[in-house]
């Protein structure tokens, strides 16, 4: 498997629309076209092997299942995720002869994709600072009242940085990759100890993802009993995600009623005697 | 003179402005200033056509820096569109200072409760139902995300733009109030649900470590006991480590990552780990 030049302009123009400034917008841009699992889809189209890249893009999702800003919480950048690290890891995959579906596939794609992503921060800084000489020419329209050339700044002249900081750096580095993957396929054997670290780091590091997840959801340890539970279903149990999503929403909408009872209660007491009765209808029934 | 209303027309265009537009001129300085302008700049051409005064003062109100959770923001700038009217009609309380008082108290709770809610939750489940589907790299997954995610995002943000418009802060107390706190608290544990199946699912941390008799057979395997104590818990273990590292010791995930690599490297070395490859 290569990519050619005409892949890769596609995958840069991808690339520009789904950073995080991204010019489809963030809906359709960062949230949709940004996620692993769609660039995967894309890459899988583009580079005509649509369930390596799916596999692929699955592989890299659960790294970036949280919140993803450069220079947040997640030191990454989704495009570069997405649209250089999704076709570089499909080609180390071929290359290797791995299954994208096997522990050791999953291991290798997400660690390289993880790589490429945290390299990729660097985008994020060059578009944001390039951007800020369009703010400065919006801000001397504003000043002598051209509110007409705005749009310009925020719909059009971006499209100057992401070509300078998505659109070549995609291109290069997928062009680029092919060869540099080949000679580390040359230089360091799948026994060896440097390739073994590779695959078990793989393996490690989506378990970052699910924590920074946790984090905005745990508040006391027995927060983690839904994860842990959710944990069961598919382990234990064998649910698939689908189902496990269905039992979740039994525990959703359960969650929900006790909390409208519960602000309910406040209001019903105030109304004294009615609940008094009602209680004591309750116990003559049992 | 007639009472002005903003037409369903400018009101639209402010709304795809936002919708699209709010962060692609994005700079670590201004963030969604320039988003929010340009918004903000159909409903103003349409109020002050007549009064390049009161359109330049209007305009320099949304100069002030301005940053939040784009879609659950649609509902401040929605809430700034109704302000907006009322100011053009002489409501006297209403001068770019309570506007930007209003902005800048409503961005921050409105970014906390975003963040969580919409990208925190609602996509984290939406991408694992996807990966549930996408069993042997079938595309299945990804179109559903990607349809219902840009359905619930496209109508969700109009929903509260327009909300915002008509009800102006009383839509806010909506979101922050206690039948929004019920969703919210019913909404994450669905979320920790399904992550905790996707984490099961797609994680698959296995050590290689064994115990060997004379005859070369394999007497202790460790990965065995561990999954007849609870299937998966070495990878349990290892998320729930990485959340104690980054909760509870304030690491950064890039450090988190970083060792992993150590841990990762030590464990190929004494055997704990071994993919178990060659070729």
């Amino acid at each position: 498997m290569s990519i050619n030049i005409i892949q890769a302009i596609i995958l840069g123009l991808f690339a520009s629309l789904s950073s995080m400034p991204g010019l489809g917008g963030t809906s359709i841009g960062n949230y949709t076209l940004g996620r692993p699992l769609v660039g995967g889809l894309i890459c899988g189209i583009v580079l005509g092997d649509i369930p390596t890249g799916i596999l692929v893009g699955c592989a890299m999702q659960v790294v970036y299942i949280a919140l993803v800003t450069p220079g947040g919480t997640v030191s990454a950048d989704v495009r570069a995720v997405s649209y250089i690290g999704i076709p570089l890891a499909m080609i180390a995959l071929k290359s290797y002869g791995l299954d994208p579906a096997s522990a050791e596939g999953t291991a290798l794609a997400t660690s390289f994709g993880t790589m490429v992503g945290t390299i990729g921060t660097v985008l994020f800084y060059g578009t944001a600072t390039m951007n800020l000489v369009w703010q400065h020419m919006g801000w001397a329209w504003v000043d002598k009242r051209e509110y007409d050339k705005l749009p310009l700044v925020d719909y059009v002249f971006p499209w100057i940085s992401h070509i300078c900081f998505s659109l070549i750096p995609t291109v290069a580095m997928c062009m680029a990759g092919e060869p540099v993957v080949n000679l580390i396929k040359e230089k360091l054997p799948m026994d060896g100890i440097p390739m073994k670290t590779l695959f078990t780091v793989g393996a490690l590091l989506p378990c970052v993802g699910i924590a920074i997840l946790l984090k905005q959801i745990v508040r006391n340890v027995l927060d983690f009993i839904p994860y842990l539970f959710g944990f069961t279903l598919a382990a234990s149990m064998g649910l698939n995600l689908v189902a496990s999503t269905v039992v979740a929403g039994l525990f959703a909408i359960l969650i929900f009623k006790l909390k409208m009872l519960e602000l309910r209660k406040p209001a019903a007491a105030s109304s004294g005697a009615a609940v008094d009765n009602g209680w004591d209808d309750d116990e003559e029934d049992i | 003179m007639a009472e002005k209303k903003l037409s369903k027309k400018a009101l639209n265009s402010g709304f795809h402005r936002w919708y699209y537009g709010n962060l692609t001129c994005f700079s670590q300085e201004h963030m969604q200033t320039f988003g929010y302008l340009c918004s903000m700049l159909p409903l103003c051409k349409e109020l002050y056509a007549d009064d390049p005064d009161k359109m330049a003062e209007s305009m320099d109100t949304y100069r002030t820096f301005f940053n939040t959770e784009p879609q659950l923001g649609a509902i401040i700038v929605g809430v700034t569109a109704g302000l907006e009217e009322a100011r053009a009609n002489g409501a006297e309380d209403v001068d770019s200072e309570t506007i930007n008082g209003l902005r800048a108290g409503l961005m921050g709770p409105i970014a906390g409760i975003g963040d969580s809610l919409v990208v925190g939750t609602v996509i984290p489940i939406l991408l694992g139902i996807a990966m549930g589907m996408s069993g042997g790299g079938s595309p299945m997954g990804a179109i559903f995300y990607i349809i219902v995610w840009n359905l619930f995002a496209y109508f969700g943000m109009r929903f509260l733009y327009f909300k915002g418009y008509d009800m102006g802060t009383k839509a806010v107390e909506f979101l922050v109030g206690d039948i929004g706190n019920a969703i919210r608290e019913a909404v994450t544990t669905l979320g920790g649900i399904v992550i905790g199946a996707v984490s099961a699912s797609w994680i698959s941390v296995k050590t290689s470590f064994a115990l060997y008799n004379e005859a070369g057979e394999a007497y202790m395997v460790l990965q065995e006991k561990f999954d007849s104590v609870f299937p998966g818990l070495l990878t349990a273990i290892f998320v729930i480590f990485c959340w104690w590292l980054m909760a509870k010791k304030q690491l950064s995930p890039l450090k988190v990552m970083g060792l992993l690599v150590v841990i990762a490297f030590v464990g190929v070395l004494v055997g704990f780990f071994n993919p178990g490859l060659a070729y």
